[in-house]
């Protein structure tokens, strides 16, 4: 059996328990994260013939109570990085994860998930944004808690990027 | 060879050289040849000096080794070095073993100072369980335990605390925490083991990073109410056993053992785990050993020895109990027996109550004393309760007691009860001796009364003084009548005693009278000796009558030879003969 552990990466509120809420196994309540910093989920993807088990450490958003523990990111094989389509500082707060994963544990391939695609006209990010991303490399995906539109795809492209496809 | 237009140069520079021709060959040769001849010599000399070769080869070895090893053969490298380095290191150690304990402390330290930590923290945990278990109702039955079977206390203590049960264990890539195996014990209810190991890990690298734990260390054990969790760190993976009840502290000794197995046996799976976790399904043995081997040894139905050996003091007790019962019962029995045959005692009753033995029955106050008696067998007076009532008894040996206190006997005279007869024996004073009989036969019991070898004082006195006169002989000279100065002294003691006896006989109510009887030896003729004979009786009759004695009292006879004191064989015999006699006569008067 393959495992993998990824991490769910993203400032405060931009929804990232809420986008794995409904598509994934778990027995530990959100406490967890304003007590230890993070709750551990697990996701089965299948990717072709093989399924694989993601190991999700829900990391909790750093804010101005609580910091980052990178020592959970160890170990990770992946990430999701997300952030929040309406409020445009998330977006570069996901940047500077992405620079902190990278200092602490080099670099992973991740899936930068741009959430609550279902309010795009409220949203503080364009095309042009995304498009900059994607230039330098990102895999851009909208996404939305409320419809599941693109989570599983999400996990989906996640697996296969790591699994180096 | 003088024309010979070759001019032979000498091969070696040292050579003479004679000619003029040759010295400017020589300086020719020497333009072109020689550096290269210099480059040559020093080619061979660096070739053929082992040092120069030595200094060579220390500039390029370890460039050499460090290129050996990137091209991957590391391996043939290391194995050929491996003899070399194995015989350098053990002729160092019989060198001075200093070198390499010193080279090696700061690694071997605090593996040591672990290993030591790891065994005293087991220690003092077991020192605290024992200290726990002892203050409680268990650790006293426990305390039991260990009098019984002699062994020691924290011994039983650690055997009892063998009681729990390993639920789980997980194995746990330390990196990612992911689970590489995970065994659990029939029928315990179980999360999903990537969950758990997840949130474990995580758990840990919270405590490490919020307490800044030196070396790497984190939780060893998590305590949940009955269950608890124990965590052993190995370099890659975690083993984490989940334990309901309360684990001994060797136990984690075991945890060691597997986790540094696992590491052995799986050491290149785990350097290259990339999330495959199949290669670890071997694991599970290793695991699985730390979950079976725990089970508490379940009780056995059949009675423990120490059941039989309870019931067995339990029985000797009692027949040690019932045998000194009997023992006791036995000898108060035997006194009451002893009691029963005592004169003046009669035992109607004996039983136990309340602790005491009660003795009833009836007892003459002249038997012997019941408490005395039981002392002089032993038996605690403490132990028994006596109700007597009084009774006049007619044993003899109460009744005798009885006549002695009543007739109060004196001096001399001894009284003895047989059968009711009451017989005394003495001399006994003349007016206790007549009304003894009619006192005696007042006493309750007394049937008879025996006198027969009892005397009054009057009679013995008279007795005394009968055999006194009687046995009294006065000598005389041949043919003589006359008394002697001796003799008339012997008479005069002799008087007053006649005059005593004289008198008992009146007072004891008889008519006594003395005859003087005169002897005569054999010799001469026998009428000249009656003569004789008589006179020697007047003769001391007249001198009792000078002494005051009445003369009706005595009557001189003169018997001749015809009573011989003693048969005359010889002269001293006839001697004896030729003397006076007393011969006391006392009648009873006739009664009128």
């Amino acid at each position: 059996m393959l495992q993998k552990k990824i991490c769910m990466l993203g400032s405060f509120a931009v929804g990232k328990t809420s986008l794995v809420r409904r598509y994934v196994e778990s027995i530990y309540s959100d406490v967890y994260h304003t007590t230890v910093g993070v709750k551990i989920d697990k996701k089965t993807v299948q990717h072709g013939q093989q399924e694989v088990t993601l190991v999700l450490w829900d990391l909790y958003g750093e804010d101005e109570f609580q910091k980052m523990r990178w020592s959970y990111v160890k170990g990770a094989s992946g990430y999701l990085l997300v952030a929040d389509g309406t409020r445009r500082l998330t977006v570069e707060k996901a940047m500077q994860l992405e620079e902190g994963v990278r200092q602490a544990v080099g670099s992973l391939p991740f899936i930068f998930v741009l959430n609550k695609a279902d309010l795009s006209p409220a949203w503080e990010i364009d095309a042009k944004v995304e498009d900059e991303l994607t230039v330098k490399g990102w895999n851009v995906m909208r996404a939305s808690a409320k419809t599941g539109e693109n989570v599983e795809a999400a996990f989906q492209k996640l697996t296969a990027k790591m699994l180096g496809e | 060879m003088a024309d010979d237009p070759v001019i032979r140069l000498p091969l070696n520079p040292d050579e003479e050289v004679s000619s003029d021709a040759g010295k400017s060959f020589e300086k020719l040769r020497h333009l072109i040849l020689a550096p290269e001849q210099e480059d040559l010599a020093r080619l061979r000399e660096r070739v053929e000096s082992p040092d120069q070769r030595a200094n060579d080869l220390s500039a390029v070895l370890p460039e050499a080794i460090r290129l050996r090893h990137r091209q991957g053969g590391g391996d043939a490298l290391s194995e050929a070095l491996a003899p070399s380095v194995e015989s350098a290191l053990r002729e160092s150690v019989r060198k001075d073993p200093g070198t390499l304990a010193d080279a090696l402390f700061p690694v071997m330290g605090p593996a040591i100072r672990r290993s030591i930590l790891q065994t005293l923290r087991q220690l003092f945990e077991s020192f605290n369980t024992a200290m726990e278990q002892s203050l409680s109702l268990r650790g006293l039955q426990w305390r039991f335990e260990a009098l019984r079977t002699g062994r020691s206390f924290s011994e039983v203590v650690l055997l009892h605390s063998l009681v729990f049960r390993t639920e789980q264990v997980f194995l746990i890539h330390k990196k990612t925490g992911l689970p590489l195996c995970h065994v659990v014990a029939p029928s315990v209810a179980m999360e999903d083991p990537s969950l758990v190991s997840g949130m474990l890990s995580a758990i840990q690298d919270f405590v490490r990073d919020s307490f800044h734990s030196p070396q790497g260390q984190g939780i060893e054990k998590l305590q949940i109410g009955e269950l608890e969790v124990w965590i052993e760190d190995g370099p890659q993976a975690v083993i984490a056993a989940v334990i309901r009840g309360m684990a001994p502290p060797a136990y984690r000794t075991e945890l060691v053992e597997t986790v540094e197995r696992v590491h052995r046996r799986f050491a290149e799976q785990l350097e290259r785990f990339q999330g495959e976790t199949s290669p670890f399904s071997a694991a599970a043995e290793d695991l699985t050993s730390c979950l079976n081997s725990q089970f508490r040894e379940k009780r056995s139905l059949r009675p423990k020895p120490y059941v039989f050996v309870f019931a067995g003091i339990l029985l000797a007790l009692l027949a040690g109990w019932l045998t000194f019962v009997g023992w006791r019962n036995h000898r108060w029995r035997t006194y009451v027996e002893t009691l029963g045959r005592q004169p003046g005692m009669v035992v109607t009753s004996f039983g136990r109550q309340g602790g005491h033995f009660i003795i009833s029955g009836l007892r003459d106050p002249l038997s012997s004393d019941p408490l005395a008696l039981l002392q002089s067998v032993g038996l605690d007076p403490r132990q028994v309760q006596f109700h007597w009532g009084a009774y006049y008894a007619l044993d003899d040996p109460i009744l005798q007691q009885r006549a002695v206190n009543l007739l109060r006997p004196p001096p001399g005279v001894n009284i003895t009860v047989a059968d009711g007869m009451l017989s005394t024996q003495g001399v006994a004073p003349d007016d206790w001796f007549t009304t003894l009989s009619a006192r005696a036969s007042t006493i309750p019991g007394i049937r008879a009364v025996d006198v027969s070898r009892l005397i009054g004082a009057n009679q013995a006195e008279f007795h005394r003084l009968e055999s006194l006169i009687q046995s009294t002989v006065l000598t005389f000279p041949v043919g003589s009548a006359e008394l002697s100065s001796a003799q008339s002294d012997s008479l005069k003691l002799l008087s007053p005693e006649i005059g005593a006896f004289l008198a008992k006989a009146q007072v004891l109510h008889k008519n006594a009278i003395i005859d003087i009887v005169g002897h005569s030896d054999s010799t001469g003729a026998e009428s000249t000796n009656r003569l004789l004979s008589q006179e020697r009786a007047d003769s001391v009759a007249r001198q009792l009558a000078r002494e005051g004695l009445p003369r009706g009292s005595v009557r001189p006879v003169g018997v001749a030879s015809a009573q011989p004191l003693r048969e005359e064989t010889d002269e001293q015999a006839r001697q004896s003969n030729r003397s006076v006699t007393f011969s006391v006569s006392a009648t009873a008067p006739p009664k009128s």
